[in-house]
C-alpha cells in the first residue's frame, strides 16, 4: 500500500500518485521481456483491427486456377501459399483476429459474470456466500474444454459459442479472485468509514472496493487471455472451433498436419510460432505487471547492509562507557538522487549499570541509532561516518560474523511486538534455550533447567509447565516477559529495549517496567530503553537522550531533563502532555507544524520552523552539539539565554 | 425516553456461540455486558478501557456495525437499536465517526475533495462541482488544513493530517454526535495535542457531542465532561471526568490512574509504589468470564463475595455509578473514593 523506503521511518510520506504511476511504467519499460510482449501484443491488436494494413492479400480467396498452390516462401507470398493457393502470411495475420475475438467473447462473459458475482458473494458473506462458492467450485472443477463442448452442442457449433463455454468456465477464476479481495477489503477501516458516512452499498462497491481490485484483476486478465487463446486453438484443432476455411491458428495447425507431406514440415511453424509467442507474451506481461505493481525487493528491514568507507570521527570515546557512539551519520541511497541522511552526527554513551532513555517522536531516528550501532542498519541504508565502541572494543566496522558473537551474548535485545518476535511453531522453552545452546557450552538438559530459572526470574507463573507451551498461549504481557527472558539468557552486559511496552496495556506496562528495574538492580545490567513516551522515561531512566529530526538535541540526567529542560523541543514536548494540564480546562499546549521529512531537512536548526524562540540565526545556521559536562549535551543556539525561562515555567506547573 | 442526545441502556453484544451444522458451537464471547450511559448534546462522554474491554464494540454497536444482543439505544428519544434501512440515511446524518487508524480509515485511491465531498453529495444533494468544492474547502479550513489539501491523496499526508481529513469528513454532514474511536492514539505526542485541541474547538463552534473512546485515561479525562471506565465488557465506573480521575470509586479505575506514567521522575516514584500494590495476575478471557467480579483476581482488596457474585451498580459520591462490592458489601464504603482504603489495606505489602 505504501511505497518503497519502509526502513527510513514510519511517518515518511510515500511517493505521490503521479510518481507511483511513473514508477510503474519505468519498471515496465526497464524489463525487456515486458517491452517485447507489449510490442507483440500491440502488433496483434493492429492486425485484428486493421489486418489489411499488415497483410494486403485476401486470406480467404486463393488462386482460382489452382496454379499457385503449395508454393514455398517467395517475394510475392512471404510465407508461401496453402492447398487453395491462399497467401499463408495473410492467413497468419488474420488469425490474430480470431484469437482476439475469442478473448473478447470469453473475457466479456468471464469478467461480466465473475466480477459482479464475486463482489456480491464476498460482500454479503454468510450463507449466500457459501452457496455461491459451492456452485462456483463445482464449475471450477470441470475441465474447460468439456464445458466448451457442452455449449457447442447446445448452441450452434462455432468458435464463438465454444468461447461462451470457455467464458463461463473462466468466470469462476474471476469470482474467486474478486470474492477474496472483497472479503479482505470489507474488513478495512475505510469501508467501515464509508458505511458510517451513509454511502449506499453499490457506491461502496464501485468506488471503494473496485479500485483496489483492479491491479489483481489486470494481472489475472493477462494470464487468462493467454489461456483462452490456447484453448481456442485446441478446440479449432479438434474441429469444434473455427470453420475449416477460417484463417484460425488452430485450424491452420490442423491442416498443416494433414498437408505436410506436400509442403514440408515448415508450414506448422508460422501458426504454432504465433500461438506460442502470443500465449507467452500474455503470461510475461502478467508477470511484469505484477512485479511492477509490487514493492521494491530491496526494502526488507532484515537485510543488513554492508559497511563501506566509514569516515572516522575525531570525537574521543569516554574510556568508562560500555557502549559509546560518536558522531554517527546514516544515509539511505535514493534512486538516482542524493542520498537521504537519516541520522546526523549522533553521539551517545551508556555507562555500566545505568539506564539510558532515548526518547523521540516517529522519524526522530531513535531506533535507527541503536540498530546502526549494533551493525544492523537496515538495507539499503549505511553508516557513512562515526565510530562505535562496545566494552572497550572498536566495533565500527567489524564483520557480521564477529557481531553474531556479541549480539545475543553480551547484548540482549527486547522488541516492541513480543508475539511477533516469537516463532509460533516452536515451544517457548526451545526459543529461550536457543541462545544458551549457541553461545555457551551448556548441554540441552542444563539449558532447559536454565530456561525454567529464567522464566521464574521474569515472574512467569508456573514456569515448569509454561516452558512447554506455544507463544499463542501467552498474553501480550506474558509474551514480553518471555522476550525479556530470551534477552537475558546469556547474562548480557547491555540490554536494549526498543519500545518494550508500547504494544502493551497501561496496567501491564508498569509491571514490565518494574521487572526491567529489578533486573538492573540485581544484575547491574546496563539498559538502553527507546520510547516515545516521556512518562516511561521518567520512571526508569537515569539519563536521557532526546532526539529530533535525526539528531540528538539534548542529553542529561533524568531530573535535569524533566525539571530543567535546556532545549525548547524538550520543553514543548513536556507541555503538550495532558498529564501536565490537570485540573485546568485550558487547551493543551501544542507544537505547531509537522516533523520535518528526511528528504527536506530545514537549513538551520531542524526544530526552528516549529520553535517559538527561533531567531534568524536558528533558521540559517545548524547549531552544533555542545558538551556542557560529561553526559550533558544540548544542541541549541540560545540555550544559555533560555535557561531560566524554560526551567522556571516548568517547575511552577509541576510542584 | 429522556432528553439526552444519546442514551445507551443495558447494551449487550455477544459474538460467536451460534451452533454450526457440524461440530461444536464456538464459545460465546461476551464483548459488552449491561452497559448503560447517556450523552447530552454538546457534551463529551469519554469511554476508557484496555484492549478487550469492549469499548470499541460499544461504538460499533451504536454505529450499526455489529449485531446487538440485548439492550437498547435511543437517539433523542427515538429507538435506534436496530435502524431500518429506510431510516438509515437519516441516522447516518446525525451520528458520524472518526476511526482509529489514520492510515487505513481513508481510501488511498481518492483525493481529499472526494473523501470529504462524498458524504456532502449523499446527504445534502450537492453534486460534485464548484459548490461542493467550496463546502469541502471550508471544512478543510475548519480543521486547520486549508484549501491546498483539496487535491491531495491520503498517502501524501502525515498521520495527523489524515486524522484531520477524517474529522472533516465526519463534520461534512453536520452531525449531532461524533464517535471518536481511538482517534488520537496512533499520533505522535506533539500531533496528538493538536488534534485534541481541534476537537474541543469544534465542539465549542459547532456544538457537536462526542463519544470519545481511548485507552489513555489521561487523554480521555482531559477531553471529556463525563467518563465511563470499562473492564472486560462491563462499565465498572462512570461519572464526572475530573472526579472519577481524582477520587475513583472502583479499584480498577484506581489501578488505571496509578498506571499512567507521569513525565516527572519525582511524581513517578510515588505513583510506582501505589501501582505495585495491584496484583500482576492476568485478566480472565472474555470467552470464559468468572461468575463474580471480573477484576477480582487483580484487585488488592478483593473479598470472598467478589469471587461469587457479580457486584450490582450503585450510586457513588461523584454522582455517577460504580460496580463494586466495596460500596454495598464488606467495608461498605457507601460510594466514597477507594484510594485511601486501598492504601491502608495495601500498606502491609508495600514499603512506602
Amino acid at each position: 500500500m505504501t511505497a518503497a523506503h519502509s526502513p527510513v521511518e514510519a511517518e515518511a510520506l510515500p511517493d505521490k500518485p503521479q510518481s507511483q504511476r511513473r514508477r510503474f511504467w519505468r519498471r515496465m519499460f526497464r524489463n525487456p521481456l515486458a517491452v517485447l510482449s507489449m510490442l507483440w501484443i500491440a502488433f496483434l491488436v493492429l492486425s485484428w483491427i486493421w489486418p489489411e494494413l499488415v497483410a494486403t492479400k485476401d486470406p480467404f480467396k486463393g488462386d482460382p486456377t489452382l496454379q499457385d498452390i503449395f508454393l514455398t516462401p517467395n517475394g510475392e507470398y512471404w510465407l508461401g501459399t496453402d492447398g487453395f493457393g491462399r497467401d499463408y502470411f495473410s492467413r497468419v495475420i488474420h488469425g490474430a483476429g480470431f484469437a482476439f475475438q475469442s478473448i473478447f467473447i470469453a473475457m466479456s462473459i468471464a469478467v461480466g459474470i465473475g466480477v459482479p458475482l464475486g463482489l456480491f458473494s464476498g460482500w454479503r458473506g454468510g450463507r449466500i456466500d457459501r452457496t455461491i462458492m459451492w456452485f462456483n467450485d463445482v464449475i471450477f472443477s470441470l475441465p474447460i474444454v468439456l464445458l466448451a463442448f457442452a455449449v457447442v452442442i447446445v448452441l450452434t457449433p462455432s468458435l464463438n459459442s465454444a468461447m461462451v463455454g470457455v467464458g463461463i468456465a473462466m468466470s469462476t477464476r474471476f469470482t474467486r479472485l474478486t470474492r477474496a479481495v472483497t472479503l479482505a477489503e470489507k474488513e478495512e477501516l475505510y469501508v467501515d468509514a464509508a458505511r458510517i458516512t451513509g454511502l449506499s452499498t453499490p457506491t461502496i462497491l464501485r468506488r471503494y472496493i473496485a479500485p483496489n481490485l483492479l491491479p489483481s484483476l489486470i494481472v489475472q486478465f493477462a494470464i487468462i487471455a493467454g489461456a483462452i487463446i490456447l484453448i481456442g486453438a485446441t478446440l479449432s484443432f479438434l474441429g469444434v472451433g473455427a470453420n475449416l476455411d477460417d484463417p484460425d491458428w488452430g485450424v491452420m495447425l490442423s491442416r498443416s498436419r494433414v498437408e505436410f507431406r506436400r509442403v514440408g514440415i515448415w508450414q506448422i511453424v508460422p501458426p504454432a510460432g504465433a500461438l506460442v509467442l502470443t500465449v507467452l507474451s500474455f503470461n510475461l506481461l502478467g508477470d511484469a505487471i505484477r512485479d511492477s505493481l509490487g514493492r521494491d525487493k530491496t526494502s526488507n528491514a532484515l537485510t543488513v547492509s554492508k559497511r563501506v568507507s566509514i569516515t572516522p570521527t575525531d570525537r574521543p570515546h569516554r574510556e568508562d562507557s560500555l557502549l559509546s557512539i560518536r558522531t554517527m551519520d546514516v544515509e539511505f541511497p535514493t534512486g538516482g538522487g542524493d542520498p537521504v541522511q537519516i541520522l546526523n552526527g549522533v553521539s551517545m554513551a551508556v555507562q555500566p549499570g545505568e539506564t539510558l532513555g532515548v526518547v523521540g517522536e516517529s522519524g526522530s531516528g531513535k531506533s535507527m541509532t541503536v540498530l546502526s550501532a549494533l551493525g544492523l542498519t537496515p538495507a539499503p541504508g549505511r553508516m557513512t561516518r562515526g565510530s562505535v565502541k562496545f566494552d572497550g572494543q572498536d566495533v565500527t566496522s567489524i564483520s557480521e560474523r564477529e557481531w553474531q558473537k556479541i549480539r545475543g551474548k553480551d547484548i540482549g535485545v527486547i522488541f516492541q511486538e513480543p508475539i511477533a518476535v516469537l516463532n509460533p511453531a516452536l515451544k517457548v522453552g526451545r526459543q529461550i534455550m536457543e541462545p544458551l545452546l549457541l553461545h555457551t557450552d551448556m548441554d540441552k538438559k542444563a539449558a532447559r533447567e536454565r530456561a525454567v530459572e529464567l522464566l521464574a526470574e521474569v515472574k512467569v507463573p508456573d514456569p515448569r509447565r509454561r516452558i512447554d507451551q506455544y507463544p499463542h498461549e501467552f498474553s501480550g504481557g506474558m509474551a514480553q516477559r518471555v522476550g525479556i527472558a530470551m534477552a537475558l539468557a546469556c547474562s548480557p552486559k547491555l540490554l536494549i529495549a526498543d519500545e518494550p511496552t508500547t504494544a502493551l496495556d497501561v496496567t501491564v506496562q508498569g509491571q514490565i517496567l518494574d521487572l526491567l528495574m529489578e533486573i538492573q538492580e540485581e544484575r547491574g545490567t546496563s539498559i538502553v530503553i527507546i520510547t516515545h513516551d516521556l512518562g516511561v522515561i521518567a520512571e526508569v531512566a537515569d539519563r536521557v537522550i532526546v532526539m529530533y529530526g535525526g539528531q540528538v538535541v539534548e542529553g542529561g540526567a533524568v531530573d535535569d531533563i524533566f525539571l530543567r529542560p535546556r532545549h525548547p523541543y524538550t520543553k514543548a514536548l513536556l507541555d503538550t502532555m495532558p498529564q501536565n494540564h490537570h485540573g485546568d480546562d485550558s487547551p493543551l499546549a501544542v507544537i505547531p507544524g509537522v516533523v520535518p521529512s528526511p528528504t527536506d531537512w530545514p537549513a538551520g536548526c531542524r526544530f526552528a520552523p516549529r520553535c517559538e524562540h527561533a531567531t534568524d540565526r536558528c533558521r540559517d545556521e545548524l547549531p552544533g552539539l555542545e558538551v556542557l559536562a560529561p553526559g550533558e549535551v544540548v544542541r541549541c543556539h540560545h540555550h544559555g539565554e533560555l535557561r531560566e525561562l524554560l526551567a522556571s515555567e516548568w517547575t511552577e506547573v509541576t510542584l | 425516553m429522556t432528553d439526552s442526545l444519546l442514551s445507551v441502556d443495558r447494551l449487550a453484544v455477544h459474538f460467536g456461540g451460534r451452533s454450526k451444522l457440524f461440530g461444536a458451537a464456538a464459545p460465546t464471547v461476551k464483548a459488552v455486558n449491561d452497559v448503560s450511559f447517556k450523552i447530552d448534546s454538546q457534551r463529551t462522554f469519554g469511554l476508557v478501557g484496555e484492549s478487550g474491554s469492549g469499548k470499541s464494540t460499544v461504538a460499533r454497536a451504536i454505529l450499526q456495525l455489529v449485531d446487538i444482543h440485548a439492550g437498547s439505544i435511543h437517539l433523542d428519544g427515538t429507538d435506534v437499536t436496530h435502524v431500518q434501512r429506510s431510516a438509515e440515511l437519516g441516522f447516518r446524518k446525525r451520528v458520524q465517526a472518526v476511526l482509529q487508524d489514520p492510515f487505513s480509515s481513508l481510501n488511498q485511491v481518492h483525493t481529499t475533495e472526494t473523501i470529504v465531498g462524498d458524504p456532502i453529495t449523499r446527504h445534502r444533494g450537492v453534486k460534485p462541482g464548484n459548490e461542493r468544492r467550496d463546502l469541502v474547502g471550508a471544512l478543510l479550513d475548519l480543521v486547520g488544513l486549508g484549501r491546498d489539501y483539496l487535491d491531495r491523496y491520503p498517502y501524501e499526508m502525515s498521520g495527523g493530517q489524515r486524522q484531520r481529513i477524517s474529522i472533516a469528513r465526519a463534520l461534512a454532514v453536520e452531525p449531532d454526535l461524533v464517535i471518536a474511536d481511538e482517534a488520537t492514539s496512533a499520533l505522535d505526542v506533539s500531533i496528538q495535542s493538536q488534534v485534541i485541541n481541534l476537537l474541543q474547538d469544534i465542539q465549542r463552534e459547532r456544538g457537536v457531542a462526542f463519544l470519545f473512546i481511548a485507552h489513555d485515561l489521561e487523554v480521555v479525562s482531559h477531553m471529556s465532561h463525563e467518563v465511563g471506565v470499562m473492564y472486560l465488557g462491563y462499565l465498572v465506573e462512570s461519572g464526572a471526568a475530573e472526579a472519577v480521575y481524582q477520587a475513583p470509586t472502583h479499584p480498577y479505575t484506581e489501578m488505571l490512574v496509578a498506571s499512567i506514567p507521569f513525565p516527572n521522575p519525582r511524581e513517578q516514584a510515588k505513583r510506582r509504589l501505589l501501582r505495585q500494590s495491584f496484583k500482576t495476575a492476568e485478566p480472565p478471557s472474555p470467552a470464559n468470564l468468572p461468575p463474580g467480579c471480573p477484576f477480582e483476581n487483580r484487585c488488592p482488596v478483593a473479598m470472598d463475595i467478589c469471587r461469587e457474585e457479580m457486584p450490582p451498580t450503585s450510586v457513588v459520591h461523584h454522582g455517577g455509578v460504580a460496580r463494586c462490592h466495596l460500596h454495598t458489601s464488606g467495608p461498605a464504603l457507601g460510594g466514597e473514593s477507594v484510594v485511601e482504603f486501598i492504601k491502608s489495606q495495601a500498606k502491609g505489602c508495600v514499603e512506602v
